[in-house]
């Protein structure tokens, strides 16, 4: 340890600049008697009034880095060497009363999951004035740019939404005017539109109260947006530090490169494979035959939750060999529809129909035939499998149970088949879940969802817990699978740029409505609806340069009649109704002046 | 658990059940709790089986000329008030207790296993109602509820088992709903129940394994109570009749002459609390080895 300068906290700002300083930092984990290196050699300063970003993809060591600004180490954790100062203090070398002192006083942290981070039974307003604060709690909840403070400060946090529980959060962290705010992944889990506003939160009060920000993201369109400085990280070692434009315009080691090429872009008309050196080629979409089958097709269909309607009246059709993607917030009801397809939820009013059969009745009652034919994949791979039985069988119990194969030696080879159909070795079958990757769990879910040969497939939000280049590879076999076996597919997500790379139809919910649908490409060439519009232009592009997709927005409201719903911009490109919000106070001029070609 | 329900009739099902068999061993073998207390079940085991070919004595014949002796080259741990050899009743004793406490304990275990998983799968009324009946029976004591029944319904091997499933089978219940319940929102319970699986089939195959260490340790609280409970009604006479070999009734009978031949009491006692001890040692290690442990092993 080196010696520490005694402290002057009542001092003013050091002459030296960075604020922040690792220097050679290597952390371990200690686990079955060996010790893992976690974090190895990382070295970064950062200035007052900066913003750096530790990019990585999971097990990169980011958030381990970061929580050391704090002087946190995971228990089991160990300081191998290296120094951490923040504002003049060796941070590992303080005393517990300095060090606590320190946190909150200095350095902040924002937690991803802001939820988790409040306690439930204290009131919002009591929990920031725990903070420690001088500033009133109002002030701060003005400050996060929350509405009616003093109504909010009287509340709990489960009354609040994700994005206004994260801003309390922020509100906790500032509470005690820092000089450094961490921020780990402060955004995932949150919508787009939620994302982009605490973003700019972010940036506005870093740029007021001068703060120095460390950011720690997977996501590179966050990190295009908010830093000045990157490092990318992986397995613990710095891959690659730049500053933010430079690295996103010229990244020189060739991880940074592919990291950078598999994030799907807005601008993709189609989808892109990666090669090794981070060379992109964009796969043109496949062509849907004009007379092919339609394989599901839902008229109408709402599904309630007791007295809550999460989707109204929604129809649409996916043919044979085509993916039709379902867009929107979370609560916007994509996934509930996804579950009445796959029986999991009756409807309550509508059809849905399958070329064999009727879709409306749960799974229990349809003919084993249908239920084979229509299947689902799962968002969470860790969940979707079975612990305790090896992969390999999670894949044979739908072939036998569906008599896909007749006997037990075939349904062995046939698993085989299809662990090799979804691109993983075959001797893969007989481990447990847990001895695979995220993505090669996620590949077994395909593989299962395969073993009924289904020809409809609903994937829900399927790539939205995996890193950015094991969502790549997953996108792109589910394109392989599509072409190859004509699947007709439902893709729901909420992020339109995986949208725009492989599915043919999109749909956007907004509270189980469809506000508007139609082909990929005209859709994102011309976002009619104002709440597609501001979908794209919420969504981040991993370009600091990047012009957002639209500009404005306007405000809106729903203009939609009975029998005069949609608004067709041809080639079955169709929104639905609405007018400018104070515009006019009678709806029929108001809706005329929008409309030009009647559906 | 998991080896129950693949049987081996094609050539790869049989090399998977061979290595489960392996890794089930490997794990077992990796924890010294569960190999001591299988083996202190498994001598009970042996001595309650064997008991004809260790001794000689006859268990119930009584022997005036031998009454009350002290341990000795003839009888090892002496005889008591009829002049029977306490060894062989101990020895033979271990077949009634073991054999009324095991068939009552899977009986308990089995019911309560699936009424509790069906509970947590099913969920809604069928939840609720299971619920309040259950909560009703776990209000009276176990051991007055045992009294009632065997005074109403006799003292036979039959009505013992039964009633004393009936006491635990509540128990059961609520730990292995809970465990299931934590189970049942998994997406793979979901995938089965999309795949359009019978309550019973999900149950056998996705939620079971799950909660098998849980299933485990209930067994080996539970066996360990269930001995000591019919234990306790031999000794106050409601169990075992009189001439049987049983340790509560043994102990019963020679309490009363504990200073003249103490061994008759303190064998019977000997024996009861090794086997309870072997039993949570069993049960408990082996829950832990393939339970706990193989996810262990996984990660």
């Amino acid at each position: 340890m080196t010696s520490t300068q005694p402290m002057t906290p009542t001092e003013g700002e050091p002459a030296a600049p960075p604020v922040v300083s690792v220097d050679s930092l290597s952390v371990s984990y200690r686990s079955g008697g060996r010790d893992l290196p976690v974090v190895h050699d990382v070295s970064f300063e950062l200035a007052q009034g900066r913003t750096l970003a530790l990019v990585g993809e999971s097990g990169s060591g980011k958030s381990t880095v970061a929580a050391t600004l704090l002087g946190h180490l995971r228990h089991g954790s160990r300081l191998d060497g290296g120094t951490v100062r923040v504002a003049g203090h060796d941070v590992f070398a303080l005393p517990a009363r300095e060090l606590r002192r320190l946190r909150g006083g200095t350095v902040a942290m924002v937690a991803q999951n802001a939820g988790h981070a409040l306690t439930p039974s204290m009131r919002v307003g009591r929990q920031i004035a725990e903070a420690g604060s001088d500033v009133p709690v109002l002030d701060l909840l003005e400050q996060v740019r929350l509405p009616r403070p003093a109504d909010l400060a009287r509340r709990y946090p489960h009354e609040l939404s994700g994005g206004q529980q994260q801003r309390v959060a922020i509100a906790m962290a500032l509470a005690a005017r820092p000089r450094v705010l961490v921020l780990d992944e402060p955004t995932t889990g949150l919508d787009v539109v939620t994302q982009r506003g605490i973003l700019d939160l972010v940036a506005a009060l870093r740029d007021e109260l001068g703060l120095a920000a460390v950011l720690v993201s997977h996501d590179l369109g966050v990190v295009a947006r908010m830093a000045d400085e990157v490092s990318v990280l992986r397995s613990g070692r710095v891959v690659e530090s730049a500053p933010t434009r430079a690295l996103f315009a010229g990244a020189e080691q060739p991880y940074t490169k592919r990291l950078l090429a598999s994030v799907p872009r807005l601008t993709d008309d189609g989808l892109a494979l990666v090669g090794d050196n981070g060379e992109r080629e964009v796969r043109a979409r496949a062509v849907v035959d004009a007379d092919a089958p339609v394989a599901v097709s839902a008229q109408d269909v709402t599904v309630d939750y007791g007295t809550a309607r999460a989707v109204h009246g929604v129809t649409f059709d996916v043919r044979r060999g085509e993916i039709v993607a379902l867009v929107g917030e979370s609560g916007s009801g994509k996934s509930t529809l996804a579950w009445s397809l796959a029986g999991l939820r009756a409807p309550s009013g509508g059809t849905m129909t399958h070329g064999s059969g009727d879709l409306a009745r749960p799974a229990r009652r349809r003919p084993a035939a249908l239920r084979r034919l229509v299947q689902l994949v799962f968002q969470n791979a860790d969940t979707s499998l079975n612990p305790r039985r090896t992969v390999g069988d999670a894949i044979r119990r739908p072939l036998r149970f569906f008599g896909t194969a007749p006997d037990r030696r075939s349904a062995h080879a046939r698993a085989l088949d299809l662990v090799r159909d979804v691109r993983l070795d075959p001797a893969l079958a007989d481990r447990l879940p847990a001895q695979l990757s995220g993505g090669q769990r996620q590949r077994i879910g395909i593989a299962r969802a395969l073993a009924g040969e289904p020809d409809v497939l609903i994937a829900d939000e399927i790539t939205t817990a995996l890193d950015v280049s094991v969502q790549a590879e997953v996108l792109r076999l589910l394109d392989d699978l599509r072409r190859e076996r004509q699947l007709a597919c439902l893709f729901i997500s909420h992020d339109l740029a995986v949208v725009r790379g492989i599915a043919d139809r999109v749909l956007v919910l907004r509270h189980g409505v469809v506000v508007e649908e139609g082909p990929t490409e005209a859709v994102f060439a011309d976002p009619a609806h104002p709440y597609t519009r501001e979908l794209m232009a919420a969504a981040l592009e991993p370009d600091p340069d990047a012009r957002p997709l639209v500009e404005d927005v306007p405000d809106w409201t729903d203009a939609a009649q009975p029998g005069d719903v949609w608004t067709d911009h041809g080639g079955g490109h169709r929104v639905r109704r609405w007018r400018p919000a104070d515009t006019s106070d009678t709806p029929d001029a108001a809706v005329t002046s929008v409309s030009e070609g009647v559906s | 658990m998991t080896t129950l329900d693949t049987a081996p009739p094609a050539a790869p099902a049989a090399a998977d059940v061979r290595a489960r068999t392996a890794r089930a061993w490997r794990t077992l073998r990796s924890s010294r709790t569960a190999l001591v207390g299988l083996a202190v079940v498994g001598v009970h085991v042996l001595l309650a089986l064997l008991a004809p070919l260790l001794t000689s004595y006859d268990p119930i014949a009584n022997d005036p000329s031998h009454v009350l002796l002290g341990p000795s080259w003839e009888h090892w741990a002496g005889t008591d008030q009829y002049g029977r050899d306490v060894l062989t009743r101990v020895l033979y004793g271990g077949r009634y207790a073991l054999g009324v406490s095991v068939v009552a304990t899977v009986l308990a275990v089995a019911l309560g296993t699936v009424i509790g998983c069906a509970a947590a799968l099913r969920g809604g009324w069928f939840d609720d109602v299971l619920g309040r009946v259950l909560d009703a029976v776990l209000a009276v004591p176990s051991i007055l509820a045992l009294l009632v029944v065997v005074t109403a319904l006799g003292t036979g091997s039959a009505v013992i088992v039964c009633a004393v499933a009936v006491v635990f089978v509540p128990q059961v219940v609520r730990v292995v709903r809970g465990a299931a319940l934590a189970v049942v929102p998994a997406d793979y319970v979901t995938a089965a129940r999309a795949r359009g699986e019978g309550t019973w089939s999900i149950l056998r195959r996705e939620v079971l394994p799950n909660i098998a260490d849980v299933v485990g340790v209930e067994f080996a609280m539970r066996a360990s109570w269930v001995v000591l409970l019919i234990s306790s009604l031999s000794f106050l006479g409601f169990g075992a009749d009189p001439p049987t070999p049983d340790w509560g009734l043994m102990v019963a009978e020679n309490r009363t002459a504990i200073t003249v031949v103490p061994m008759a009491s303190l064998a019977p006692i000997i024996a009861l609390a090794t086997l309870v001890v072997g039993l949570n040692l069993a049960a408990d290690g082996l829950s832990k080895a393939w339970g706990v442990d193989r996810i262990r092993e996984g990660s």
